[in-house]
């Protein structure tokens, strides 16, 4: 079962004259089977770190281990191979080919790693069945409602069966409806497959489809969610 | 003043548009750039296009001025002076003036050029045309010397006052600089082959007491036909009555080959321009199609947008096209600025640069046009059908799709325009370079059929092999769109004229070699006046002849005579050749008749050979009769046999020296053809030519190799131009397409760092990056090859049955290649940085749309 384990994580970036403390010294443990929120207002930091747990970047102080490996020491080379074969990313706008097919769409991530087209096709295809869209493999995202076109999303996130499920804002561009359906989904999945996922959010509704629930605010983490924040209009 | 257009201010729509600018400068000003690049191919190469005659035209209007008429001699021995007070006292002539026009060269300290020496009388002031100009201060005065252009001047190094000799007719004479003309005061006239000076000066200079070569006329108002009959009868047969400027229709004439390869260029350049424009506007599209959404739900209606739209568009395209045609004029001074010499030997072709009010307006219309017409696609989600947000949620990257029956219908359209021009084109040739045009549209519409054929290849490779950079470019090229088709018209049109045109040009330069090879072989060394291509200069041999047959070496000296003759529309170059030449017709150039019977008959008398233009003309076939005018009156001729035009446009006919030195009344040589023993080389036989000649310094000695070398260069520099343009289209659309490309990818960028997150390396985007921009390029390439070459086999056709060149068809491969691989190499070149830095873009990216 993997974990992934944030240790004392600071990341500071320089904009011009000014210093943004994105991330100050957060530890955080997400284990296997496990879907947690990381709940903030827009600029707390929430994508920093998921692009910290992603090898996208690297921490300035602190550690960030997966099975034990420390992935913010990869190389560009390494740092791929690990996105390609261990993580799933799920993105606010889906970030599709356009004018391809849905199944092609949910093979990127293997003909990446390797495979031919017709080698990825077939393993890609449960999974698209797996988010209810067996029916419709071979509609191009132009042809596929927002909702279908993220399941589509969530299909090529999992077709290399990644060892953690990283989602940033995944519900943005839906409806409530949809939403639920999502996050639903990707919350069983962690559980089917015992694996860790981290969701973005700045949605409160978002929070309860989750085992856990942080708080990111100015580079801090805090347990639950900041009534403050929740109340406030977004 | 503010007026509302649409209900919206005038000072609405620029601050709309200055927001515009300060949030997308960057992209304004790549399709700024875009714009700009189209129109200043499309103004250069019209420029070049139209700057060969129109030089002409002016000058040879600022030698005529007011003559309307004049009485010319056929040969380059002139006439005699005095029927210039006869013709001036015929009735009805106001003004009468005589000239005499010799082809010499001018040589100075720092070299020679082959200039036309115009000898002019006073009277010729009276008629406007030279007089308008103040030579020397207000009178007509050459001070006894020379008047230079400035162009000549500065070639040969002379300044006023200085010495400069004149070399003609075979002779070399020493004579003062009276003024240099400068290009502020003279126009046409500091920039032309032509140096003034006064008429007895110039008999003087050149050996013709006495003589002249034409007189100019001005008839009363009303008098012209009257003076007309006067002339001819003055003529007796003898010389030529015609306009003052018939000059310029002989040359029109003789380039009109010329023109009409340049005309299809320019017609290629604004196909390629407009292309340009458009895609630079495309890139612009998704950008403004939000902006469309964004007004429609702030209320405004379609009116308002249109006429927004309309506004942003106009500027951008006057600003951009403004700036093409600057740049332009810059080309067409920079690249497209030579003349044909061989034009040059026969008319006072000029190096101005002639700028017409139309040709800007054609260039700045066609900028304007493109940008107004690519930003058209926005509007269409300004019907009532379509959601005022629908953009917002479409996720095509905002390109337009050609739907598969789109690109069938396209492919048909190519198809059947492909075979209705190969009809249209065999049954009348002269439709050729019509032909060339429409070829150069069906291209296009080749194209995203092959695309979509290409995409299909693709995609069954990529199910079969393992290579990440080619499943993102299956995916990215799954779908044809309108800016993807636009790239690669682009290179299929550059690539269409380069090949076409190339071809065609290779196929002449071929014909051409041939022909002069042949030829010149009847000699192994040549003594003509030196400089003089088509050896059309005669000269005085003096004892030349005799000392040269007896020099070391020396086998046989046999005399050659030609020139000049203007008939009709025609300025016909005369090859006279002894009786005694081994080869009195080059073999490769006989189209019609037997070459050991039409030899035969030219080595008696009343037979010459005719060009297939002037006997197409006359329809002539061989064996049938024709006359000429010739300086003794009408002479009749048989046709022996039918040739190519011998690489002179208006064509050629050989005759036998008899026959010419009795119709033209004359014995001198424009050569001296020298033969020499066997064992004795080329290099020792001009070294004993030079040594028995002695010092007549007017006289050019030249081995047959260095003659043929002449010939070859001088051929290929009368098609430079061609070549500078085909270049010049090549480069600018491969820049072009490079930086549409770079463009396009550049706003993918968020999708590139997508897939870095889904695992895929900087070294697999940039591969990715690259091989599909090989594969628009390719595409393109081969369209355009494959036309091309289709176009180059019409436009050798065309040049042979139309205008009479030699071109043996061959498809160049090397040739072809070498094209595809310079506008391949340069694009791929460009693309590669801006692909490498899209390639690198952070993981963020792709979270900040």
């Amino acid at each position: 079962m993997s974990t992934l384990e944030l240790r004392e994580i600071t990341k500071h970036y320089t904009t011009g004259v000014e210093t943004v403390r994105a991330v100050d010294g957060v530890s955080l443990t997400v284990t296997g089977g496990e879907f947690v929120a990381l709940y903030g207002p827009s600029g707390s930091g929430k994508t920093t770190l998921l692009l910290l747990a992603a090898g996208l970047t690297s921490p300035d102080k602190g550690s960030i281990l997966f099975d034990g490996r420390d992935v913010g020491m990869l190389n560009e080379r390494d740092g791929a191979i690990y996105r390609r074969r261990d993580v799933g990313f799920v993105f606010q706008s889906f970030h599709l080919m356009p004018h391809t097919s849905a199944l092609d769409n949910a093979t990127i991530k293997l003909t990446g790693g390797g495979y031919n087209l017709r080698e990825a096709r077939s393993k890609a295809l449960p999974w698209l069945q797996r988010v209810g869209l067996g029916e419709r493999t071979e509609q191009t995202p132009e042809q596929l409602s927002m909702g279908e076109r993220q399941r589509v999303a969530i299909a090529r996130a999992l077709v290399n069966e990644p060892s953690l499920l990283l989602a940033d804002e995944p519900t943005g561009n839906l409806d409530s409806k949809r939403s639920r359906e999502i996050l639903a989904l990707m919350r069983d999945i962690c559980h089917e497959r015992h694996i860790p996922g981290l969701l973005v959010t700045h949605d409160p509704d978002a929070t309860r489809f989750v085992d856990r629930v942080y708080t990111l605010r100015d580079g801090h983490l805090a347990d639950g969610i900041d009534p403050e924040l929740a109340a406030s209009p977004p | 003043m503010n007026p509302r257009i649409a209900g919206v201010r005038l000072s609405m729509l620029v601050h709309l548009y200055r927001v515009r600018l300060r949030s997308h400068a960057v992209q304004e000003l790549l399709a700024g750039s875009g714009i700009a690049v189209g129109v200043a191919l499309v103004l250069g190469v019209l420029v070049a296009n139209t700057s060969l005659t129109g030089s002409a035209g002016e000058l040879i209007h600022d030698v005529v001025g007011s003559a309307r008429l004049q009485l010319s001699a056929r040969s380059s021995e002139g006439f005699d002076s005095s029927l210039l007070n006869t013709s001036r006292r015929l009735p009805g002539v106001r003004v009468g003036a005589a000239v005499l026009r010799e082809n010499v060269a001018v040589v100075g300290p720092r070299g020679r050029a082959a200039v036309q020496l115009l000898g002019v009388t006073p009277a010729v002031t009276t008629l406007g045309g030279l007089g308008n100009r103040d030579f020397a201060g207000g009178g007509f005065a050459f001070a006894g010397g020379v008047v230079l252009p400035a162009n000549v001047a500065e070639a040969i190094g002379a300044r006023a006052g200085s010495r400069v000799s004149v070399l003609a007719r075979g002779g070399a004479r020493t004579i003062k600089v009276g003024a240099i003309l400068s290009s502020s005061l003279f126009g046409a006239l500091s920039s032309s082959p032509v140096v003034l000076t006064q008429l007895r000066v110039a008999q003087r200079l050149t050996g013709l007491p006495g003589k002249v070569s034409e007189i100019l006329l001005e008839p009363l108002p009303g008098a012209d036909e009257r003076v007309e009959v006067e002339l001819r009868r003055l003529a007796a047969g003898r010389l030529n009555v015609t306009p003052a400027d018939d000059e310029l229709r002989l040359l029109d004439q003789a380039a009109k080959p010329n023109d009409q390869s340049t005309s299809l260029f320019a017609a290629i350049s604004v196909m390629v321009g407009f292309l340009l424009a458009l895609n630079a506007m495309l890139l612009t599209v998704p950008e403004r199609r939000r902006f469309v959404a964004d007004l429609r739900m702030q209320g405004y209606d379609w009116r308002q947008i249109v006429v927004l739209l309309a506004f942003q568009a106009l500027v951008l395209g006057i600003v951009a096209s403004a700036s093409g045609v600057g740049l332009g004029v810059l080309i067409s001074h920079a690249f497209l600025h030579r003349i044909p010499a061989y034009l040059i030997t026969a008319f006072p072709i000029g190096s101005q640069q002639i700028l017409h009010v139309g040709t800007i307006a054609l260039a700045l219309g066609c900028g304007v046009l493109a940008t107004m017409l690519a930003s058209l696609s926005p509007v269409l989600d300004l019907r009532p059908s379509r959601a005022s947000d629908a953009v917002f949620r479409d996720r095509s990257g905002g390109s337009e799709v050609l739907a598969p029956r789109t690109s069938t219908r396209l492919t048909l359209v190519s198809v059947g325009s492909l075979l209705a021009l190969t009809v249209l084109v065999l049954l009348d040739p002269a439709l050729t370079i019509v032909g060339g045009v429409a070829l150069a549209a069906t291209t296009l519409c080749a194209i995203p059929s092959l695309f979509a054929g290409v995409a299909a290849a693709l995609r069954w490779l990529g199910e079969r092999v393992r290579s990440s950079a080619l499943i993102i470019v299956v995916s990215e090229l799954r779908a044809v769109t309108t800016r993807t088709v636009a790239l690669a018209g682009v290179a299929a049109l550059a690539v269409y004229g380069s090949v076409a045109i190339g071809g065609a040009r290779s196929d002449l330069t071929r014909g051409l070699d041939r022909n002069f090879a042949e030829y010149l072989s009847t000699a192994q060394v040549w003594v003509t006046t030196g400089g003089n291509d088509l050896t059309t200069n005669p000269f005085e041999p003096g004892g030349a002849t005799g000392a040269i047959a007896r020099a070391p070496g020396v086998r046989s000296v046999r005399v050659y005579q030609g020139g000049f003759l203007d008939v009709g529309p025609r300025r016909l170059w005369i090859i006279a050749r002894s009786p005694l030449d081994g080869r009195l017709i080059p073999a490769s150039q006989l189209l019609h008749g037997q070459l050991a019977r039409a030899t035969s008959r030219l080595r008696g008398r009343g037979w010459a050979t005719v060009s297939e233009g002037f006997a197409h003309e006359r329809h002539l076939r061989v064996g049938s009769s024709f006359t000429l005018p010739t300086p003794s009156g009408h002479a009749r001729f048989d046709v022996a046999g039918i040739t190519t035009n011998l690489g002179w446009s208006p064509g050629a006919v050989i005759m036998s020296a008899e026959d010419y030195s009795s119709y033209w009344m004359t014995a001198e040589p424009s050569a001296l053809e020298v033969e020499l023993e066997p064992g004795v080389s080329e290099q020792a036989g001009r070294r004993a030519v030079l040594a028995a000649i002695g010092d007549r310094s007017g006289l050019g000695v030249q081995s047959y190799r260095e003659r043929r070398s002449q010939y070859a260069s001088d051929s290929r520099q009368g098609l430079h131009a061609l070549s500078e343009i085909s270049e010049l289209l090549l480069i600018a659309a491969a820049l072009a397409v490079a930086s549409a490309l770079s463009a396009a990818i550049w706003q993918r960028r968020a999708r590139l760092a997508s897939l870095k997150i889904q695992g895929y390396d900087t070294g697999q985007l940039w591969r990715a990056l690259l091989l599909e921009s090989t594969i628009v390029l390719g595409v393109g390439c081969v369209v355009g090859a494959a036309f091309g070459v289709y176009g180059h086999a019409l436009a050798s056709r065309w040049l042979r049955l139309t205008t009479g060149f030699p071109a043996p068809f061959a498809v160049g491969a090397g040739e072809v290649l070498t094209t595809l691989c310079l506008l391949a190499l340069i694009a791929i070149a460009v693309i590669a940085i801006p692909g490498l830095l899209a390639a690198r873009a952070p993981a963020r990216t792709s979270f900040q749309e």
